[in-house]
């Protein structure tokens, strides 16, 4: 796929280190993603992939490191840790979404309402504007039909294609996906991918964590390879699948793709 | 045996002092209910408070857990004694707090809706928490990821299924502070206990206290049916899967 990235600067994260007592989840994490331009992150459980995505929009902030969004430093350097001045929280979470593995879809809310919420209580969006944001988000997800359906009642494919719907309601300026189709069922798995295709055509900026192979091959502009809390390999799909140069990579690849 | 009926069952006695016992039933109910939705709304907001985030508000956590630690730990009969004989000394307070006498009530009742909430709300506070700590985190991370803040979350989201889940053992409590009322009779209030106990100490005869024990039995036995319905509604709703609310 044609490449969208335009070159200016989405993300941009220095030296981010990340500690769970006394494990070091992340080990000095330089990475650079332009807008437009979707990185799919590979690598074995525990590598920090998880981990760094939450690093990016503070749900976890780095213990070190620098993060720049949009230009603007939302990390305060070493030692500053905690995320939780309000600026830069607000400032990230009104570009940032995030869908996580296991949907975290509101169960006492319907489809319709799980995607206004936020759009009234947090951009004060009027019930009216936020239906219609809504209505034309899921139909967009191919969801017109299950509006009033309450989550339990979906299919995992259903649920996340809501949960995608929740976060793009808020207009964000970047998209995480973390290994959002790890919980689902094999045949639920296209369904979901197609709509994340569609957003990356559409040239949303996306880091994706994953283990989908053939999507990241197919979608991203770039591949990263992440193993013990560092990248470990960066590049476009096709050098990083098909001849890669580390040989953490290649016994990887062998493991994933051999079966 | 007829004994024994005259002593706890005469229905003729039963009868005659019915108009008695009931009106100190009624005080009993509105001590209830008045210090059942307050216990209701300061256990809320003691769980709430409880969750705050962040480590500026340690302190407020700290003394929020002393609070709940400490009321659930000292008999209520104590609270009571201690608020209905320490309070009207306190000369700085104004009179209207010494000796509260608001809506026609005498301060006993004030005394005890008080001591009743204090602890009551500690108690709740920890039902409550059950029902936060089982909502699953990602469901704050979720709508703290689409940017609501830790209110917003707590309110729109953590809340609404929390208290969904403890309705059952915040009934419970409601019945066991329904019996606990009861306590205030110590501090002189002419609720049920102390009328039919006054009758039994003129009269010699229990079946006043029995009346009165009907009565709360009208009154828990349902509560207790309506306890278990809304549990096996909530097994029923775990065996199918996923939490289904239809409106709250």
């Amino acid at each position: 796929m044609e490449s969208q990235a335009n070159g200016g600067s989405m993300l941009s994260l220095q030296g981010i280190h990340k500690r769970f007592g006394d494990l070091e989840v992340l080990r000095g994490v330089d990475l650079e993603i332009k807008k437009g331009e979707v990185v799919c992150v590979l690598g074995p459980s525990g590598s920090g992939k998880s981990t760094l995505l939450r690093c990016v929009n503070l749900l976890e902030p780095p213990e070190e490191g620098d993060i720049h969004l949009e230009e603007r430093s939302i990390c305060r350097g070493p030692g500053s840790g905690t995320g939780e001045q309000s600026w830069e929280l607000d400032f990230v979470r009104q570009r940032v979404g995030i869908v996580f593995q296991q949907f975290n879809l509101f169960p006492h809310r319907t489809a319709l309402q799980n995607v206004t919420m936020a759009q009234e209580k947090v951009l004060g969006r009027s019930s009216a504007e936020a239906k219609a944001k809504g209505n034309e988000l899921l139909e967009r997800v191919g969801l017109g039909d299950k509006l009033n359906e309450y989550p339990e009642r979906l299919s995992g494919g259903q649920q996340q294609r809501v949960a995608i719907a929740r976060a793009l309601a808020m207009d964000p300026h970047v998209m995480l996906f973390d290994e959002v189709t790890s919980a689902l069922d094999p045949e639920l798995v296209k369904e979901v991918l197609d709509v994340m295709r569609e957003l990356a055509e559409e040239g949303m900026t996306m880091i994706v964590v994953t283990h989908e192979i053939g999507f990241a091959r197919e979608v991203a502009d770039r591949v990263v390879f992440m193993d013990g809390g560092v990248i470990v390999e960066e590049g476009p799909p096709a050098q990083v699948l098909d001849s890669p140069r580390e040989e953490r990579t290649k016994q990887f690849l062998g493991l994933v793709l051999d079966h | 045996m007829e004994e024994f009926i005259k002593q706890f069952f005469d229905v003729g006695f039963m009868v005659d002092h019915f108009d008695e016992v009931l009106d100190g039933f009624w005080i009993t109910t509105q001590l209830a209910v008045l210090s059942g939705l307050l216990a209701l709304v300061w256990g809320l907001i003691l769980a709430t408070l409880r969750q705050l985030p962040g480590k500026a508000l340690l302190p407020v956590r700290f003394l929020t857990i002393a609070y709940i630690d400490v009321f659930r730990g000292i008999p209520l009969l104590m609270l009571i004694l201690l608020i209905a004989g320490g309070v009207p000394a306190l000369e700085f307070l104004p009179e209207s707090l010494r000796l509260p006498q608001w809506f026609g009530k005498p301060d006993s009742f004030w005394f005890g809706v008080l001591a009743i909430t204090i602890t009551y709300g500690a108690y709740m506070a920890e039902v409550y928490r059950s029902g936060i700590e089982s909502v699953p985190g990602g469901q704050m991370e979720a709508a703290r990821s689409l940017g609501m803040s830790h209110g917003q979350a707590m309110r729109n989201v953590i809340l609404p299924q929390a208290i969904r889940k403890v309705i059952a053992p915040l009934l419970n409590d409601f019945i066991a502070l329904t019996k606990d009322t009861t306590l205030v009779s110590f501090i002189a209030l002419n609720e049920v206990t102390l009328v039919a106990s006054d009758i039994q100490s003129e009269t010699f005869n229990s079946s006043a206290l029995t009346l009165g024990a009907i009565m709360f039995l009208v009154v828990t036995l349902p509560l207790a049916r309506l306890v278990d319905k809304l549990i096996s509604r909530e097994q029923g709703r775990f065996t199918r899967g996923a939490p289904r609310v239809e409106a709250l």
